[in-house]
């Protein structure tokens, strides 16, 4: 009996033993992931008309060249120079926007322009729930597959949300960033706030000169603690202001503002200098590149771009699409999120992150020319903004002019929270503003800004490109891997090895499961398991069956025992 | 629900293969269209006369009037008919469907009304009939009232329509009459018609309120459910959905207030908010007993009204086992 129980363990071991041995011989092989495999977009997106990024008039609005993959659409920028009231019917067709959305009228001081502006934001809700299905509608990407919740100020719009009836994808006017504001000093100021969102909202201007009480029932400084009411659902308030100060500033959401300026309502506002036949871009929908500037900016600079950066804790853009009914929205937002407890994972800059930054952020220069940067951050951490290749000025500290003799040229730009710098960015190839032509990045310098929740490469990071590194779909010629690999879902799900590729041999590519070819180690413990049990089990049928033999073999056992007990007492 | 999941996602590739074989066909109906554009804006001068509309704006009497006359009615008002020769409101058909980055986004705008307020009527239609109708059946006129007042009687809702269900016969020639009495935009958005008169299948009015805006279409002779909704952000998602239903009607629409179950309800927990105790509640005489011997016993006033049951329904209990007994016996 005992002999079958050991020879039954023996067995075991021996196979046991075998399986490893027979593993540890050679390494698993390196698994490579075929792009077949993968969901993957095109780098540039096709919709977009090659037309588009060419130098045009539309309306009598000159509009500039604007090189980069995912350029503004002109149609819209024409639109926003001139107004909705003032535009064609055609142009206006061209964009999403309501015929009410930009009203420029009366020329007060006489110079050529219009001085009485009115501009209708609506507040709207992206990559939120439905009660008809699981998916999230409208659809706004930051990077591919990645689909915060977020509220944003939006040009008023027409029609529907979505690109059109067959599509959950947001349409153009719907996006992050909350659109930059352009005003002109002097300018009377309508910016009309309509409540489309169903929890309350305001809007405070941070930094430009308004009262801190309008009259009537319109708003002030946006504080429902103070000088005005929570703007519920279904209203609509007018913020009426006269700036007096030119810079570069912001605006925002003040109800509950731990989260609603996180969820994206917030955007910059920049007052220009007041001249002469100074028709300004309204909106900049999308920030970055200016492709109708200011007088004044055409005077001193080359270029103008906006640079707004914001960043989102992923726990807090869920609480939207974990319930439809606001009520639950509302507990969650208000009294169980709790912020100090909080982490930053996605980075945004202009609301994409990288590879997205490559469509619509990059900064495209020529040697020699000098370009206007206005740079925001509105993440609740201090950004670290570092220029390769490139030493910019710092101009203005939050709008306001740096004296000139003490201004600091360096290469890592420290905003604070809410805080905005205008930056000089030469050009000039002298070893110190530039090292020379070529496709330089600019990125946060804290580590994580460059990751879309950890997964690097992404998110803020974009790239001063030089126009010689330019190709014609407005992407940078790299002359380093293929960047393709980041346009797929599955890298940013932590499920594409990045170096697979590196080498023909895929030397640091992922490894084969290890015992997975001949026998898993679930299995094989499970298989361990099952053996002792039948030979317990069959030990015992034995003893039962064989009853009488082993109690007489125990016997016999016992009384040899105690005969030898009793011989040895006898001796 | 199973058909308006199908009209956005599994129908999206039937309707692509629709879309283009109805392609060529619809460059020769572009022609009708624009054609009937013109009947529209006939007909829209034709209703400046028609006093019938003029009771939208006593409607209004009663809401916040501070934007004037500006906000006048949208159906045969002056800023229409402006509008209407200053912009040339259609949209120029044929050119703006070739538009240079031709992603298809803005094919929707055409043959339709747009005003300088914003106000929109789009899939209008007096008299093309549909081919399933030989005649029109009725002429009705409904008015639907849009804002977050009418959400107040469903908790976890935002924004309603004033009803969310509407009957017609087939072949009905309707008349809609959309009151938006909020401040913001809002939208009475049809889906599922007929797409070869009725383009992308939409008949859709928009106006920022407080105002009123008017248009009409004829409805197919199939008994059908037609969804209803405003398509701004999360405003159907927060209540603003109800459906038309012709004839008999097909299947309900989910989700719509009061009317149909979310296909994906919310899960509600209970929470242990403060509340006002009931100590000072203490003038009906029964919480006096049962404070008096729960302070004073170890048992509440219940749980002796318990026993008190118990102990009376013995003999009944008792009764009830002796009578089966002696079935049991007896048989």
């Amino acid at each position: 009996m005992p002999t079958h129980f050991l020879i039954a363990v023996l067995a075991c071991f021996f196979f046991s033993a075998t399986v490893v041995a027979q593993t540890s011989l050679k390494l698993p092989e390196t698994i490579k992931v075929v792009p077949e495999a993968l969901t993957s977009e095109p780098v540039c997106d096709p919709i977009i008309a090659a037309s588009w990024r060419d130098a045009q008039e539309i309306d009598g609005v000159k509009i500039r060249e604007s090189r980069r993959c995912n350029p503004d659409n002109p149609a819209l920028i024409a639109a926003v120079v001139k107004g909705t009231n003032n535009i064609s019917m055609a142009t206006l067709m061209e964009t999403d926007l309501s015929a009410d959305t930009i009203i420029k009228e009366d020329d007060i001081d006489g110079d050529g322009d219009p001085d009485r502006i009115t501009i209708k934001l609506e507040v709207m809700e992206l990559n939120g729930p439905s009660p008809d299905f699981e998916g999230l509608i409208p659809t706004f990407d930051i990077a591919p597959g990645i689909q915060p919740g977020l509220w944003v100020f939006a040009p008023k719009t027409r029609g529907m949300s979505t690109e059109n009836f067959e599509s959950v994808r947001a349409n153009s006017l719907l996006r992050l960033p909350s659109p930059v504001i352009r005003v002109e000093v002097g300018d009377t100021v309508r910016l009309v706030l309509e409540n489309s969102h169903y929890l309350p909202h305001t809007i405070h201007l941070h930094g430009v000169d308004h009262p801190y009480a309008g009259h009537g029932h319109d708003g002030g400084d946006g504080v429902p603690q103070t000088s005005e009411s929570f703007l519920l659902p279904g209203g609509q308030r007018v913020y009426e202001f006269t700036p007096r100060q030119a810079g570069t500033m912001l605006y925002h959401c003040h109800v509950q503002t731990h989260t609603h300026l996180a969820m994206g309502l917030v955007g910059m506002i920049i007052v220009e200098e007041n001249r002469p036949n100074n028709w300004l871009q309204t909106l900049n929908v999308g920030a970055g590149h200016v492709r109708h500037p200011s007088v004044a900016i055409q005077e001193e600079f080359d270029h103008e771009y906006d640079l707004h950066y914001h960043a989102m804790d992923k726990e807090l853009h869920e609480i939207i699409q974990k319930y439809n009914d606001p009520r639950l929205i509302a507990r969650d937002m208000n009294r169980l999120y709790d912020i100090t407890d909080s982490t930053e994972d996605y980075y945004v800059l202009n609301g994409l992150s990288f590879p997205y930054t490559l469509r619509e952020s990059l900064i495209i220069v020529e040697p020699d020319q000098k370009v206007k940067l206005r740079v925001a951050n509105t993440a609740s951490e201090m950004l670290a903004m570092h220029t390769h290749g490139h030493k910019a000025t710092i101009t203005h500290y939050d709008g306001i002019e740096h004296n000139p003799i003490a201004q600091i040229t360096r290469d890592v730009y420290a905003l604070a929270a809410a805080q905005r710098l205008d930056l000089t960015l030469n050009t000039t190839d002298d070893g110190l503003h530039s090292y020379g032509e070529g496709i330089w990045l600019f990125h946060d310098h804290r580590e994580k800004g460059i990751t879309n929740n950890g997964m690097n490469p992404g998110g803020n990071v974009s790239a001063i490109v030089y126009k010689s590194y330019l190709d014609d779909i407005g992407l940078p010629k790299s002359q380093g891997i293929d960047i393709s690999k980041y346009f797929t879902e599955e890298f940013h799900q932590r499920k594409l090895p990045v170096w697979q590729d590196l080498d023909a041999s895929g030397s640091l590519g992922a490894a084969a499961g290890q015992s997975a070819p001949i026998i898993d180690p679930a299995t094989r413990i499970t298989l361990i398991d099952f053996i002792f049990g039948l030979v317990a089990g069959l030990m015992l049928y034995m003893l039962f069956a064989r009853r009488e033999q082993t109690k007489q073999a125990m016997l016999q056992v016992v009384s040899k025992l105690k005969g030898s007990k009793g011989n040895k007492a006898n001796d | 629900m199973i058909k308006y999941i199908t009209i956005l996602f599994v129908g999206m590739l039937v309707i692509n293969g629709q879309v283009m074989a109805a392609e060529d066909a619809e460059s020769t109906d572009h022609d009708a269209h624009s054609g009937h554009d013109m009947d529209h804006g006939d007909h829209m001068m034709d209703d400046s006369d028609h006093s019938g509309h003029d009771m939208d704006h006593s409607d209004h009497s009663g809401h916040d009037m501070g934007h004037g006359d500006d906000h006048g009615m949208a159906h045969g008002d002056d800023h229409m008919m402006d509008d209407h020769s200053d912009h040339s409101m259609m949209h120029p058909g044929e050119d703006g469907h070739a538009s240079h980055h031709g992603d298809g986004h803005h094919h929707m705008d055409d043959s339709h009304i747009m005003d300088h307020e914003g106000g929109m009527i789009m899939g209008q239609n007096f008299d093309k009939l549909p081919s399933s109708c030989d005649s029109i059946s009725e002429e009705v006129e409904i008015t639907v009232r849009a804002g977050r007042e009418y959400a107040n009687k469903f908790p976890g809702t935002m924004y309603a329509f004033d009803e969310q269900q509407w009957h017609v016969k087939p072949c009905a020639k309707v008349t809609w009459h959309f009151v938006n009495e909020d401040d913001i935009r809002h939208q009475f958005m049809m889906h599922g018609l007929p797409r070869y008169m009725y383009q992308n299948g939409m008949f859709h009015l928009e106006v920022t309120g407080p105002r009123t805006i008017s248009g009409t279409l004829i409805v197919p002779a199939t008994d059908e459910t037609y969804l209803v909704h405003c398509d701004i952000s999360q405003h159907m998602e927060k209540g603003m959905k109800a459906q038309l239903v012709v004839g008999n009607g097909g299947e309900d629409i989910p989700s719509i207030p009061g009317l149909t179950p979310y296909a994906f309800p919310d899960t509600y927990l209970h929470e242990d908010l403060p509340q006002v105790s009931n100590e000072d509640d203490d003038d009906s005489l029964l919480t006096q007993v049962d404070e008096f011997v729960t302070d004073n016993t170890p048992f509440s006033l219940i749980a002796l009204f318990g026993v008190l049951i118990g102990l009376l329904s013995v003999p009944l209990i008792l009764k009830l086992f002796s009578f089966r007994k002696n079935k049991v016996e007896a048989e």
